[in-house]
């Protein structure tokens, strides 16, 4: 019969005693460019990216064309991705008018520098032709690709980018998966999202700064102010003596 | 509400209690699965394969915290510089490597300088694991520890070493410092856009004066961290988080000042201790997953940068600035030996009287500083710091588990004398909702919501060049916090504390009726009301500062708010 495991037993038979602790384990210097070139190495964050979170699955684009998720849509570019499906009613409209939006913004950077890969959601109503005509429709030119495959291809993809909802009740409602853009600089491993609804230009600035490396970011007061200042509708209320009845008693 | 129970726990843990072979599993002493409480959704542990199934065994309680090993060294001044004009972009406008600065500025003539290297560190987070290449502040993992005194202001001057690109990739080399708690003017606050690039600087100068003057404003135990935009979460996950500790003429750092000095535990008994969790995968290499915007978890905690470490401590009492710098991740907190805990803080400020309490909860970014007393044990006793809630995503804690998990070990070595004292008053309050909740005319509702797969606060979305709320600088308002859809929010306001009037109009929790800068929302968290006065005395123009959830992941996908003191 094993003998029960105790705190006591456990720490001496990891060798925590108080005597066999190692007092001097080795200590944390800053790294020189030595101990760097030396150390193990960490695995390359685009490589992980690629292994955990870019399947190569197959589609077909608006032309289409048959085409591979990573081989021929990701690898080596910056993108930005985001799920639709033609017959929406909902969020995608905004959404893809804003994205419509941003490709206008990004001129010749648009296909060359980045590319805008839009993901059917719908995999039975939306064939390459169906695509096809809603491109044609939302003005959509070089650089943006629309995509239908296998729902079950799509689902996986969707989940491996984060598009998903915690709450399986939620995450049933295709609605909450059409309001995000995810970006990504594939090389560099940089994944971010933002909200497809937000101002285009803060859209087009999250797009510059995967694309760009950080000395080129273009911040401070000048970035800020490229949307023009607002204020939220009124949070504001008068406090009326009934608001301050409702508050429990203050501490004697 | 069982996540706010300060009572006693179900279960303590006894030296002599069996283990289950699942417990030992989740602390990673035998090999196991990837979490270590709880599972999450089938599909989210199937979008992690290979590599990322199982980090390796590490034992805990092999690393000692010791000086320039998990306790940090104090950053000390250095002879002042001049400070430069700021070129107003981060990138300098002739492709220069100038410093960047907000500057140039005056500073009064006793500011103390300090000059702080941010750059890689080869970090050994415990001795099973390969050394990680970490970003730290100083070059350390955590930060340099800055100690201020009321009345000496610092001007502290960031230099970004960092490369411009590695292959680790977790974190962006653009940065901006948010003193945390810290009551500073608009640019030095870290605005998520006030960013510094590799080989630039920024300098951020902090009054280190309280809010009106009122010694009830006076500061404890703040904390800086990376605040840049869309990078935060990776950003702090790599290492860039310190504390910075505030001495006054109560609260003096010497335990052997007479009264009315506080004479609270100090020197080597006033340590910080920081929590956080951490992902590595089978190589026993730091993973972030940058596509978890939910709120990100890791496989193993680390105390002070270092996992599962232990400290030796002498039979006295001991200051214990507890600092949850995790991602996402919230803890309850318990003493393995029942003994309770002293509260004397939250968040930034010393509370008005110490609490007793068994156990505490501690949300992301929050502050809880207890005194914990050793007398009574016995040389050789080991008494573990346990963490007894589960959390299986970034939605919101779960449910307070027994025995937990232990977080570090104190292992008690030897005597030592003791002169410090926990006075019943700490820090009085002349001036709370007793004296200026009936000149309050305004009140807003601020409701913290998930819509369309993005955050909002009523309904909207971040922009910023949009405010949400404008109060006039002297006043105080009534803000009500609200979320929704089950998730926990850590609300931070930045600059400001929170006096905490109630909870759906309960009184709130004893630990709550302090000052806060975060106030968790949602989940097992009701909705609350808070009073805040708007001191602000930094410049005649308005200050913009942001208010967000500090659950990193959620902040870096924008559910950030901003107000405008008039």
């Amino acid at each position: 019969m094993k003998s029960p495991l105790t705190w006591a037993r456990l720490t001496s038979l990891l060798g925590l005693g108080m005597s066999s602790c190692p007092t001097a384990a080795t200590p944390v210097t800053a790294a020189t460019p030595e101990t760097l070139a030396n150390a193990p190495r960490h695995p390359d964050r685009a490589a992980t990216i690629r292994e955990q979170h870019l399947p190569n699955i197959p589609l077909t684009t608006q032309d289409g064309r048959k085409v591979h998720f990573y081989d021929d849509l990701v690898k080596g570019r910056v993108v930005t991705i985001n799920f639709m499906y033609t017959k929406c009613s909902g969020v995608c409209v905004p959404s893809t008018a804003n994205l419509a939006k941003v490709q206008k913004s990004l001129g010749d950077r648009m296909g060359r520098d980045v590319t805008f890969l839009s993901f059917s959601l719908d995999a039975e109503e939306d064939t390459p032709e169906t695509l096809n005509e809603f491109a044609r429709d939302n003005d959509v030119g070089p650089g943006w690709f629309f995509l239908t495959g296998q729902k079950a291809d799509i689902e996986l993809l969707r989940r491996k980018l984060g598009a998903y909802e915690l709450d399986p009740a939620v995450d049933a409602d295709r609605s909450q998966h059409t309001g995000v853009v995810i970006l990504g600089n594939e090389p560099k491993g940089r994944w971010q999202a933002i909200s497809a609804l937000s101002h285009p230009v803060r859209i087009r600035q999250a797009i510059e700064r995967t694309l760009l490396p950080p000395s080129q970011w273009r911040v401070g007061r000048e970035a800020i102010a490229e949307v023009p200042f607002e204020k939220s509708p009124a949070s504001q209320k008068l406090v009326e003596p009934v608001d301050l009845s409702r508050l429990p008693p203050l501490d004697p | 509400m069982k996540n706010l129970n300060h009572g006693s726990p179900k279960k303590r843990v006894s030296p002599h209690r069996k283990f289950t072979r699942r417990e030992l599993v989740k602390w990673g002493i035998v090999g196991g699965g990837t979490a270590m409480f709880g599972l999450r959704p089938a599909w989210v542990r199937a979008s992690r394969s290979g590599s990322l199934s199982r980090a390796p065994v590490t034992t805990p309680f092999l690393m000692e915290l010791l000086p320039g090993r998990g306790l940090a060294p104090v950053s000390q001044p250095v002879t002042p510089f001049p400070t430069m004009e700021d070129p107003g972009d981060c990138i300098n406008e002739d492709h220069s490597q100038a410093f960047h600065v907000s500057g140039p500025r005056e500073v009064p003539p006793n500011t103390e300088f300090h000059l702080i290297q941010v750059a890689p560190v080869s970090h050994l987070f415990h001795p099973a694991l390969p050394a990680n290449v970490l970003w730290g502040y100083g070059g350390q993992v955590p930060g340099p520890t800055f100690v201020a005194r009321s009345g000496t202001p610092q001007l502290i001057r960031f230099v970004n070493q960092l490369p411009e690109d590695d292959a680790v990739g977790i974190g962006v080399p653009t940065l901006a410092v948010h003193r945390h708690g810290g009551h500073q003017a608009p640019q030095d606050d870290g605005y998520p856009l006030d960013t510094f690039c590799p080989g630039q600087s920024r300098d951020y100068y902090y009054p280190n004066s309280p809010a009106a003057g009122l010694l009830q404003n006076e500061h404890s135990t703040t904390w800086y961290h990376d605040h840049a935009i869309d990078v935060t979460s990776q950003n702090v996950y790599r290492g860039l988080s310190g504390c910075y500790l505030n001495f006054n003429p109560l609260d003096t750092g010497s335990e052997l000042d007479p009264a009315p000095a506080l004479g609270l535990p100090s020197g080597e008994f006033d340590v910080p201790l920081v929590l956080q969790d951490r992902l590595f995968d089978a190589n026993g290499f730091l993973y972030y997953d940058s596509f978890d915007h939910n709120g990100f978890l890791g496989n193993k905690f680390l105390v002070n940068g270092l996992i599962q470490p232990f400290l030796r401590v002498a039979r006295r009492k001991y200051r214990f600035r507890i600092l949850n710098g995790s991602n996402a991740r919230f803890y309850n907190l318990v003493l393995s030996n029942g003994r309770p805990f002293t509260v004397i803080g939250t968040d930034s400020n010393l509370l008005e009287r110490p609490i007793a309490v068994s156990s505490f909860p501690i949300g992301p970014g929050e502050r809880v500083e207890v005194i914990v007393d050793f007398r009574g044990t016995t040389l050789g006793q080991k008494i573990q710091l346990v963490n007894r809630l589960e959390q299986t995503d970034g939605r919101k804690p779960g449910d307070l588990v027994s025995p937990g998990v232990p977080l570090m070990e104190f292992q008690v070595n030897r005597d030592a004398p003791d002169f410090s004292r926990v006075p019943d008053v700490l820090l009085p309050i002349t001036e709370g909702p007793r004296e200026l909740l009936h000149q309050v005319k305004i009140q807003r509702t601020f409701k913290f919501g998930r819509s369309n797969g993005a955050w909002v606060i009523n309904g909207e979305l971040f922009d910023e060049n949009r405010i949400q709320a404008d109060p006039r600088r002297g006043t105080s308002e009534i803000w009500h916090f609200e979320s929704g859809g089950g998730w926990t929010h850590p609300v931070h306001l930045h600059n400001f504390e929170m006096f905490i009037l109630g909870r759906d109009g309960a009184r709130p929790p004893l630990l709550e009726r302090g000052r806060k800068d975060i106030i968790n929302v949602g989940g097992p968290y009701p909705n609350a009301s808070v009073l805040i006065k708007f001191d602000y005395d930094f410049s005649e123009q308005p200050g913009r500062y942001a208010f967000h959830c500090h659950t990193t992941e959620h902040e870096d996908m924008r559910m950030m708010g901003q107000f405008e003191v008039l």
